[in-house]
């Protein structure tokens, strides 16, 4: 049978289940790793300004460069040539850790940093990216796809696709490095740096925002999940086994909810692992559409739009990255009707409901396993739900956010000016592995999307009442629940 | 390396799955479930009733 299509999440491998760290904390180190490098650019070091940036580009000489003025020596190549090798250093040693083999680590990490690489550079193309007449002037162009440089993300997505649809062995020869949740909690506890510096702005109108992600919570444990088995149960006749992870996954947070699930109600593991192989399917959809559905329709109601995001969209990578998308696209419509508002607002809507949906995974595993244990399938005293499961399915790299968004915000605002000024390009430069980051994330995922597989293997009933939840549910409750608590709100103009 | 899932999923074979997903017996709603559901609509919608009215009375500060 195949299984090209189930590689999808990092179930730790039967290796990785003895090694010392889980991917989960390996995430916080690696990104609080990258977060502390670049703040000793506030004590006059720098030492990841080499890191690579990519510009909107027509002639290819112009695309890339480092990120500091610091290396520009280096030029473009030797500064792609450096975080190549800085990365695989860095994660290969993380594979060590995990305890996977590390050659393969190495070899298929080459392959998937330069894929996905080309074609984030590929997708900054001028007549891609361009957005403004301004900016089609500067190039010299008459006509551009206005996708803007982050929608280059899609073309590393697309580049995955395209792998995993056509060239499987290559999929398979490459799976080792093809980790979309390590790269997107790496890039999320980077993140929270970043959102600090934006918040600390306007912190009355961050803290607002933050107070209205309980909303999303709400929604997505309490209604969602509800709907969602009910049809699952009454309605496609699936047993309580496939239901419940199902419901999970399509209400919660896709690929953890379903495997905290799984787990909770002591279901065989082959259930959660085919669920979550229906979410990351769908979550590419997801990302293919909704970003320029709430451009053409939501560009006035920007925070509306990355809320939205973060209710809709299933699977924390694909979540996070269509916010960013969602937020390149808009501000870029909005800029060429001559407003300009500052970046990072969408994002960190986006990001912050994910992050607070994701912390009450294990409390709602809790519940479920309770009910399950002792109402639904009686077990025995030892294999009953137990208090300690919370802790052991809380997904750690939260813990990494808060981190960076409070050292973030407190050298932002607790700190001699002069210190504080030199803030947002010190987080900046972590910023930019956190694109990275998210570039990988989007390649990996469309990696592990194999449609062709999925459709072979024949789960079309699985894949019904996902349509169904998804497209005739999930998604409109969200943006009215969206529109409730965020319209209404924009960010704050850039200055 | 033999990764997990892949051990996982080579215990069942596709017609196993795809056998059982097609004629696994309807197992009719427990009255624990129908309370569960119930429970956790009526919880929702009344937190979310709660959160918009203070989201009316406390706007965004902008």
């Amino acid at each position: 049978m195949s299984n090209a299509y189930v590689t999808d999440f990092r179930v730790p491998s039967t290796t990785e289940s003895t090694a010392l760290l889980n991917e989960d904390w390996l995430a916080v180190i690696l990104g609080l790793f990258i977060f502390v490098l670049g703040l000793a650019a506030l004590v006059h070091v720098d030492l990841i300004g080499w890191v690579v940036s990519t510009s909107v580009w027509s002639n290819f000489s112009q695309a890339l460069g480092p990120a500091s003025k610091g290396y520009a020596a280096l030029g473009g190549i030797g500064a792609l040539l450096a975080t190549y090798v800085a990365l695989t250093v860095v994660l290969t040693a993380s594979a060590a850790a995990l305890k996977s083999d590390v050659k393969r680590f190495a070899l298929a990490f080459t392959a998937v940093f330069w894929i996905a690489y080309a074609s984030w550079i590929v997708g900054n193309y001028a007549q891609f990216a361009a957005v403004t007449p301004a900016e089609q002037q500067k190039f010299g162009i008459s006509w551009s796809l206005k996708l803007t440089n982050e929608g280059a993300y899609i073309f590393a997505l697309i580049s995955g696709l395209i792998i995993a649809n056509f060239l499987p062995r290559f999929a398979a020869a490459i799976k080792d490095a093809v980790r979309p949740e390590l790269y997107i909690k790496v890039a999320i506890v980077i993140l929270g740096g970043f959102f600090a510096v934006t918040a600390a702005g306007k912190l009355s109108l961050a803290s607002s925002l933050i107070l209205r992600g309980v909303a999303a919570i709400v929604e997505a444990y309490l209604i969602y999940w509800a709907v969602v088995y009910f049809i699952a149960r009454k309605w496609f006749g699936f047993s309580r086994e496939w239901a419940a992870p199902l419901a999970s996954g399509i209400s919660i947070c896709g690929v953890s909810a379903a495997i905290a699930t799984g787990g909770a109600i002591r279901s065989r593991p082959v259930v959660p692992v085919l669920v979550s192989s229906l979410v990351v399917v769908f979550a590419v959809v997801e990302v293919l559409i909704l970003p320029f559905v709430a451009q053409t329709w939501l560009s006035h109601e920007p925070l509306v739009a990355g809320a939205w995001m973060g209710l809709a969209v299933k699977t924390d990578g694909a979540a996070v990255a269509a916010g960013g998308i969602t937020e390149s696209l808009i501000l870029a419509k909005n800029a060429a009707e001559g407003v300009h508002y500052q970046p990072g607002w969408i994002l960190g809507t986006a990001a912050t409901i994910k992050v607070f949906i994701d912390i009450f995974i294990g409390i709602w595993a809790f519940v479920l396993g309770y009910i399950w244990t002792n109402h639904v399938n009686v077990t025995p005293d030892s294999n009953k739900a137990k208090l300690k499961e919370i802790w052991q399915r809380f997904p750690k790299f939260i813990i990494g956010f808060v981190v960076t968004f409070i050292v973030g915000l407190y050298l932002a605002l607790g700190t001699p000016a002069d210190v504080a000024k030199n803030v947002p390009a010190a987080i900046g430069e972590a910023n930019t592995f956190r694109v990275i980051f998210f570039i990988l994330t989007f390649f990996s995922i469309g990696v592990l999307s194999n449609f062709r597989a999925l459709w072979r293997e024949g789960f079309g009933k699985l894949a019904a009442v996902y349509v169904v939840s998804l497209f005739g549910f999930v998604v409109w409750v969200g943006l009215l629940i969206s529109w409730i608590f965020f319209h209404g709100i924009t960010p704050p103009l850039a200055s | 390396m033999y990764d997990y899932q892949e051990l996982i999923m080579s215990q069942y074979t596709q017609s196993d799955l795809r056998e059982e997903l097609r004629t696994a017996p309807v197992e009719p709603l427990l009255p624990v479930e129908k309370k569960l559901i119930a429970w956790s609509l009526s919880l929702g919608l009344t937190l979310l009733v709660v959160l918009a009215a203070i989201n009316h009375f406390f706007p965004v500060a902008l």
